[in-house]
């Protein structure tokens, strides 16, 4: 389909690296000028951070904090994520534009990269104002550093995107998009929360990061058997790894008829 | 040749719980739970390698016989693993007093429930589209089963409440789980095969009633 390209491998490169920017730059200017998501993602998120730390006023007191505090982050990314993800191609599909996007002498996995980028840079956005919101409303003090929380959610704000990305250009044609999208896309996700729960636990110095010894495993729950920060890390990196390039194979199935 | 199928998963199950009831009781009594527990979790994975390869096999040929069979297998699949969750539980409040704890083993197991769960959902949401709407399902099988090798590395090889390793004392307990085994796989690929020829003759009726 990459006709342009053909026999000059320079040029697909190059045709690649313009595609991707003007793809990302049209999806960050649609939102910029209509701002149609990024608020309602926003708000949507201190909601939840604020209903969750309504309902465990009582655990607080009891020094739950930064187990109540993970939870409510993680539970945020997911939902607002989805959000921005809903809406990558359902402006798209709305206006027909997802004709020309793919009649634009593009690769599809090209596409799909410009989308998740869009939707990791929608996603950023949110965790930058999101998170100093979690940090003062449940007290948390980030004894890992804030290198350390920068980089666990970067990863996974890649894993939350990349999976969201890929089903919203399927779900579009159904009439329950947006509940259809979050259970596919949750479901996916639910492994990757035990590592991911579990370096934010570490960060916020619910749970020591050093590795554990197979005596203290052994009968806790699934949290513990992630061992230390570095495997929860390492675990994170492999779900967003395979998610990422399995989604980006796959893609080309999923928008043609 | 479907129906010798289903006699034979039935005749095995049944000779497995006689010899479980008799000369392979397990004690404590809840234990004996085993017998249905095991094989059905055996095949809740099994059913979802079938779900993979279904969907590689439509992904890769577009013949649409592909596409049934990954329908067919989730529907199977799912039975097997709600069986699964459903007597693990209750060994779990016989044996440990709490009807859930989220070890390894049980989260891993609830999570090949949601997938099977929402592949099901998926299938049914998807507007009529006689290319797509595969292609689609066989995506999200593939991206699933990329969850389950988690569930199966954590069934093995991560400690855990939940023992893998089973010892018994006598040759008649690995005689009734290994017949309990082979009686709900046989049992697996018989609800396959109906399944896949039912929903073939649906689909054959809808074109005709369309014509």
């Amino acid at each position: 389909m990459n006709d342009l390209g053909k026999g000059n491998p320079e040029f697909r490169i190059c045709d690649f690296w313009l595609g991707l920017r003007a793809i990302i730059v049209k999806d960050i200017v649609v939102e910029l000028r209509a701002r149609q998501v990024l608020p309602t993602m926003v708000v949507l998120g201190m909601l939840i951070v604020f209903i969750l730390r309504m309902a465990s006023e009582s655990a607080l007191t009891g020094g739950a904090g930064p187990v109540l505090g993970a939870a409510a982050l993680w539970v945020a990314f997911l939902f607002s994520g989805l959000l921005a993800q809903e809406r990558s191609f359902a402006s798209e599909q709305q206006n027909g534009c997802i004709d020309g996007l793919l009649l634009a002498p593009l690769d599809p996995g090209t596409i799909y990269l410009a989308k998740l980028l869009a939707n990791v840079i929608m996603l950023t956005i949110f965790e930058v104002v999101v998170v100093p919101i979690v940090v003062v409303s449940f007290n948390l003090h980030v004894t890992g550093g804030w290198l350390h929380l920068a980089a666990v959610l970067l990863l996974g704000n890649l894993g939350i995107s990349s999976v969201g990305t890929l089903f919203s250009a399927a779900v579009q044609l159904t009439r329950t998009r947006g509940s259809l999208l979050s259970i596919v896309v949750l479901v996916i996700l639910m492994p990757m929360m035990i590592p991911a729960t579990f370096a934010l636990l570490v960060l916020f110095g619910a749970m020591s990061g050093q590795t554990q010894t197979l005596a203290s495993v052994q009968g806790s729950g699934a949290l513990a058997f992630v061992g230390s920060f570095r495997a929860a890390v390492g675990y994170m990196l492999a779900f967003d790894a395979i998610f990422v390039v399995a989604s980006w194979l796959l893609f080309e199935f999923m928008i043609y008829d | 040749m479907r129906r010798l199928l289903f006699a034979l998963a039935i005749a095995l199950l049944i000779a497995s719980t006689w010899i479980g009831l008799t000369q392979g009781q397990i004690v404590p009594v809840q234990r004996n739970i085993l017998y249905a527990h095991v094989p059905n979790s055996v095949c809740a994975l099994l059913c979802f390698v079938v779900l993979l390869a279904a969907s590689i096999g439509y992904l890769a040929t577009g013949r649409q016989g592909w596409d049934l069979v990954a329908a067919a297998s989730a529907e199977a699949g799912f039975v097997f693993a709600t069986i699964l969750n459903a007597t693990g539980m209750l060994f779990s409040r016989a044996e440990w007093n709490v009807w859930w704890t989220p070890s390894p083993r049980l989260v891993t197991s609830a999570i090949l429930w949601f997938l099977y769960a929402v592949y099901l959902i998926l299938r049914v949401s998807l507007p009529g589209s006689r290319h797509r709407n595969p292609r689609i399902c066989a995506v999200f099988g593939i991206i699933a089963f990329l969850d389950v090798p988690l569930v199966f590395i954590s069934a093995r090889f991560i400690p855990d409440i939940h023992r893998p390793n089973f010892s018994f004392d006598s040759a008649w307990q690995t005689a009734a789980l290994m017949l309990g085994m082979a009686g709900t796989a046989v049992l697996a690929a018989a609800l396959i095969w109906l399944r896949t020829s039912l929903l073939r003759s649906r689909l054959k009726l809808e074109e005709e009633l369309l014509q």
